[in-house]
């Protein structure tokens, strides 16, 4: 009888503690692959922290959603050799082939895991792994490619133009993505075929949410802003505040800036009084705080699906999104709801126009609402899902 | 400082292409007009350079930004505690630092800022000489194409 179990393959596993779009997005498809009646084994490491990949859970399998979730130790790392090759790397600068699988060891990769698969890869119909720059994602393929569907997240970045991506990509029995904007950019660097390639993403639950009760909450009775995720440099969260800096002095508007999520904002001292942080909070609050909101903005250039810009459409506000993210500008054109900046004087005239036009950035609400609820909703995910299966792993 | 942009949109059927580049026509308007020449726009930008570096047209417009920039006020800010314990104190006990060292730091600053006046007019001397450059190369290659026999064929 031929295999129908699969196995999800991700450096960590979205819970409490750990935090990430790709990795959510790999456990929402493995949840719901069980709901279809397909047996699915998580697998992961013990670490939570993808900045120090430190084993803090205990290994062993633990039954989760309904599914086998493997946590197998991180292999201890060279961490200063791998800082010092990300470094060249991630500045643009080429290194050897050698360094690239040095890097990518000694980023995280976990022998025990590889070993579990070296023993039961005949038992899974499809290995199901992600995102792509993770040396673990990387062997994965590399040892079973005939039956792995890389799932990559990709980010137009240095990291995507190593050589060994290149193999990655080509070998890899297929690849599933997020979106258009993404399979194009695959296309453009790895010449990935249509014929191994699937459009499949995330599916996003219906939002109900009332745009007064968090500024109710939190006596905000000024408009506000909105940022959900991780604060850090390469989510753009320090161009985000001086925009807004720079915005409330030169307009004179009185807006504030509201953050959900986690990580240290770095934000100009005149602003602070105008931030509220409210740090991580349920899902009916951030979808509440989404509602309320002028604008959901999203400064990053590196994504590759958005899946907080998605929420805010469903939840009707508009984004705001950097002209240089094809992915999320992507979504912005193909939901109607959502403006792109390249520049402070972009910025500044798009969202004065969506403080002003209260008609029109209600038209755009609507419009993301209805994109999100027809292309995302977990039915029709889960079919483009199991067709993708069908078409790439046949059972 | 700045307009809300003219546009007449009758919100149901507007196309989101099109929105986006009046606003940033109206935008780039603007910049020409001088609006957004100014220090803070520099400031803000300050961590979008990188993804502007392919723009020749911004780089210009930033130089005009800096040269807003460029001789800083060093008495431009309030002096200002977050933390709510002690804060009148702690305020009053930086002022004091403050005033103390102002012989030592208004000499530095005096220094830094002709220092970055100099950069800046460097700067735009380059700019202002490498934008010629390239032009009197564009003006000489289109006119050797235009003499050049017909080729290809």
């Amino acid at each position: 009888m031929a295999a129908e179990r699969l196995a999800f393959v991700s450096p960590r596993f979205a819970g409490e503690g750990a935090v990430g779009g790709a990795e959510t997005l790999l456990k929402n498809l493995a949840i719901h692959a069980v709901a279809l009646g397909i047996p699915v084994d998580f697998l992961t490491t013990c670490a939570q922290s993808h900045y120090t990949w430190e084993n803090s859970l205990p290994p062993g399998v633990q039954t989760i959603d309904g599914m086998n979730v493997h946590f197998f130790p991180v292999d201890d790392r060279d961490v200063g050799a791998f800082l010092r090759i990300q470094n060249t790397i991630d500045h643009g600068h080429a290194v050897g082939e050698s360094d690239e699988l040095f890097w990518l060891r000694n980023g995280v990769h976990s022998t025990a895991l590889l070993g579990h698969l070296e023993a039961n890869a005949s038992r899974y119909r499809a290995i199901l792994t992600g995102p792509y720059l993770f040396g673990l994602t990387w062997s994965t393929a590399m040892a079973h490619p005939e039956r792995t569907l890389l799932i990559p997240c990709l980010h137009d970045e240095p990291f995507a133009r190593l050589s060994v991506m290149k193999r990655l990509f080509r070998d890899a029995a297929g690849c599933l993505f997020n979106s258009h904007a993404e399979r194009e950019l695959a296309g453009e660097l790895f010449g990935v075929p249509d014929a191994k390639a699937r459009i499949v993403g995330m599916g996003i639950d219906p939002i109900e949410a009332d745009p007064e009760v968090f500024a109710r909450r939190h006596g905000i009775s000024t408009p506000y802003v909105l940022y959900s995720g991780r604060r850090e440099p390469l989510k753009g969260t320090p161009l985000l505040c001086d925009y807004m800096q720079a915005f409330r002095e030169r307009t004179g508007r009185d807006i504030q800036v509201v953050f959900t999520g986690s990580g240290a904002i770095d934000a100009p001292d005149a602003l602070w009084p105008h931030i509220l942080d409210v740090g991580f909070v349920s899902e009916t609050e951030k979808h509440e705080a989404m509602a309320g909101a002028i604008a959901f903005l999203h400064p990053s250039v590196n994504e590759s699906f958005g899946i907080v810009l998605l929420e805010a459409f469903l939840a009707g506000t508009p984004g705001l999104v950097h002209a240089q993210s094809r992915v999320l500008v992507g979504q912005c054109r193909a939901a109607g709801a959502g403006l792109w900046f390249r520049h402070y004087p972009d910025f500044e005239t798009q969202l004065l126009f969506l403080l002003d036009h209260p008609e029109a950035r209600a038209e755009l609400g609507r419009r993301g609402h209805r994109f999100v609820a027809d292309e995302y909703a977990w039915p029709v995910v889960e079919q483009k899902f199991i067709r993708a299966l069908d078409a790439l792993c046949p059972a | 400082m700045s307009e809300s942009p003219i546009l007449s949109i009758g919100a149901p059927g507007f196309d989101v292409d099109k929105l986006v580049a009046d606003l940033q026509a109206t935008a780039d308007r603007k910049m020409k007009d001088g609006v957004y020449a100014d220090a803070r726009v520099a400031r803000a930008e300050k961590t979008n350079l990188v993804h502007l570096r392919g723009s020749d047209d911004f780089i210009t417009f930033y130089l005009t930004c800096l040269r807003d920039a460029v001789f800083v006020d060093i008495a431009d800010f309030d002096i200002r505690e977050r933390r709510r314990f002690l804060s009148p104190l702690l305020v009053g006990l930086k002022k004091t630092i403050w005033k103390l060292l102002k012989f030592y730091t208004y000499r530095l600053w005096s220094q830094q800022n002709q220092v970055n006046g100099l950069i800046i007019t460097a700067l735009e001397g380059l700019e202002e000489q490498s934008a010629k450059r390239i032009a009197a190369l564009e003006a000489r290659i289109a006119e050797l194409e235009r003499k050049a026999p017909h080729h290809g064929g």
